[in-house]
């Protein structure tokens, strides 16, 4: 039997009254530290990778022992104090395997605290940043690093589907029919587009206004305008989705720095908080086998619930949302699960310009993973990335003005698991 | 009731793996049946064949034929293809509720105006290496 605490902690559905007194009750019970985040550094996504016969080759370390130079600089702490770091497990194109030891070994950068991969599809850089802020939560790190390196595309499209498929499908039962890692996403397009009658440029209006947000953003990997009728006119990749409308090939590194509270506040600086977070797997790979309603994203919905709950906040308080979104489609869907958009106008929300700078809810101000580039295993690196950039109101061209409350989600498969962090400004 | 067949040229472009125990499901595909298994204890379906029930891990289950019908949940049609599928694109995949309560994902064959809720059976496609399955518009 769960001791009653343990059941409140697993319904954060409860009723609302119940839930805030448990709340109050679990903060002042609370012995964990709270965790901050206090720089982070990357390098624009684009081709990075050489191919394996130059003569002269990228190297995945040289560029991440960079970020982590500019990263650990701009946080202002002693190399020292680093007690934790967790690195994204880099693509299988990576030659350099135990890759974390050896940037350890790289860098002279001893640890006290934990240092390991980390691997979860697309999850993978979320679970980075969340076992970075476990470390610092229970006390055994002070600065911790969330980072990672993601090298692939010396490998063209078609030969990495070999590969990819395997991740995304049931090997035996599911990739003997072709499933691509982005078609699972086309037919929660399809059956999107039945359910509410969406069309094809409300879909499309995600991928214009994702790239209006990646113009602003040196960063991203494409920064040229391009309008609906361009969207709606490339070539089809997975239907309905064409070439603009899933994930472009990227590679990219990038290194967060976390730090207990303490620190964060003894740097006099403006750092970010982490206040609340949620998880959760729905126990199904790609497709649940007993029917349901694939297009709720049930994994999105329950994290959403359960880190608004930690955080103590509703959706209509949070000021922008980095989502996780390979394709249009998945914006659309993120943000009706996370109930920033009512279920069903997700896409009528997106074409009328509520999602984007300006909009009532700016999300994906960094340009997505659609125009920002998708380094995939690092790619919710780049998602705090940016929400460190607008909390810490250095966002540029594209602030969102008196960015308060942020909101970071990851996910692996078609949003079978989920992982959402709310941040906070401060300072 | 055997299933439909249609012959393929060549070999099946990424052959499953097969055990010990999930032979049975390929041996009986390959003679036009289409089997997973049940449990003993609750009653329910699971897909694919597992040596126990994934909802309530009994352990005691038992083959049975499931069903051949079914209705199509979602599709998409793949152009952008892995390498060892090319030859093949593009081509129609699809999320079929069958019957008995079990969502499958198949390739869907023969679809010319394929429309969401569409009736459908499962067909074995007839590979020179051995067979797939594959549902088809009714």
């Amino acid at each position: 039997m769960p001791a009653p605490s343990d059941t409140a902690r697993r319904d954060p559905a409860a009723s609302a009254a119940g839930e805030s007194s448990r709340r109050r009750r679990a903060r002042a019970d609370k012995t964990s530290t709270n965790v901050a985040m206090i720089a982070a550094a990357a390098v624009p996504c684009g081709r990075l990778q050489t191919p394996e016969t130059a003569d002269v080759h990228s190297l995945e370390h040289e560029v991440l022992a960079g970020c982590v130079l500019e990263a650990v600089g701009a946080a202002g702490v002693p190399k020292e104090s680093i007690g934790a770091l967790v690195f994204c497990t880099p693509r299988a194109y990576t030659p350099q395997l135990y890759f974390g030891t050896f940037i350890a070994n790289y860098l002279r950068l001893p640890t006290d605290g934990v240092l390991m991969e980390v691997l979860g599809n697309g999850m993978t850089g979320g679970l980075a940043f969340d076992q970075a802020a476990q470390a610092i939560a229970s006390g055994r790190a002070e600065v911790a690093l969330a980072l990672g390196v993601n090298f692939e595309t010396a490998t063209p499209a078609p030969a990495h589907m070999n590969r990819s498929m395997r991740a995304t499908g049931d090997v035996s039962f599911q990739a003997p029919f072709g499933f691509t890692p982005i078609s699972w996403y086309a037919m929660d397009a399809v059956r999107y587009m039945h359910e509410f009658g969406a069309t094809r440029a409300e879909l499309a209006a995600v991928a214009v206004k994702n790239r209006r947000h990646a113009m602003l953003n040196p960063l991203a990997q494409f920064r040229k305008p391009v309008t609906l009728e361009e969207v709606l006119a490339q070539r089809p990749i997975v239907e309905p989705l064409g070439l603009y409308e899933v994930p472009p090939r990227s590679d990219g590194a990038a290194c967060i720095v976390l730090a207990s509270e303490r620190v964060a506040r003894e740097l006099r600086r403006p750092y970010v908080k982490v206040i609340g977070r949620g998880f959760h797997h729905e126990g199904a790979h790609q497709i649940s086998e007993v029917p349901n309603d694939m297009i709720a994203l049930n994994a999105a919905q329950r994290a959403g619930r359960a880190a608004f709950a930690e955080a103590g906040i509703a959706a209509a308080d949070v000021d922008l949302a980095e989502v996780y979104a390979p394709c249009t489609i998945v914006e659309v869907l993120v943000s009706e699960a996370l109930g920033f958009v009512p279920r069903g106008h997700g896409a009528k929300a997106a074409a009328a310009g509520e999602t984007a700078l300006g909009g009532r809810i700016p999300i994906c101000t960094s340009g997505g993973l659609t125009s920002r580039g998708h380094p995939p295993y690092i790619t919710p690196l780049y998602s705090f990335v940016e929400l460190f950039e607008q909390l810490t109101q250095r966002a540029g061209e594209r602030q969102v003005s008196e960015a308060q409350l942020g909101v970071a989600t990851c996910e692996l498969g078609n949003y079978n698991a989920a992982l959402v962090h709310v941040l906070q400004a401060n300072g | 009731m055997s299933l439909a067949k249609i012959h393929m040229t060549g070999k099946r472009p990424y052959p499953p793996r097969v055990s010990a125990f999930t032979r049975r499901f390929w041996e009986a595909l390959r003679d036009g049946g289409f089997l997973s298994t049940r449990c003993q204890r609750c009653a329910r379906y699971t897909f694919p064949p597992k040596p126990f029930c994934p909802h309530c891990w009994g352990r005691e289950v038992e083959w049975a034929p499931l069903s051949t019908r079914g209705k199509v949940y979602s599709s998409t049609v793949v152009h952008a293809a892995p390498e060892i599928f090319l030859h093949e694109a593009p081509y129609r995949v699809a999320l079929v509720d069958l019957v008995d309560g079990v969502r499958i994902a198949t390739r869907l064959v023969g679809a010319k105006d394929f429309a969401i809720g569409n009736e459908v059976e499962i067909i074995m496609l007839e590979y020179d290496d051995g067979p797939l399955f594959a549902a088809r518009p009714l």
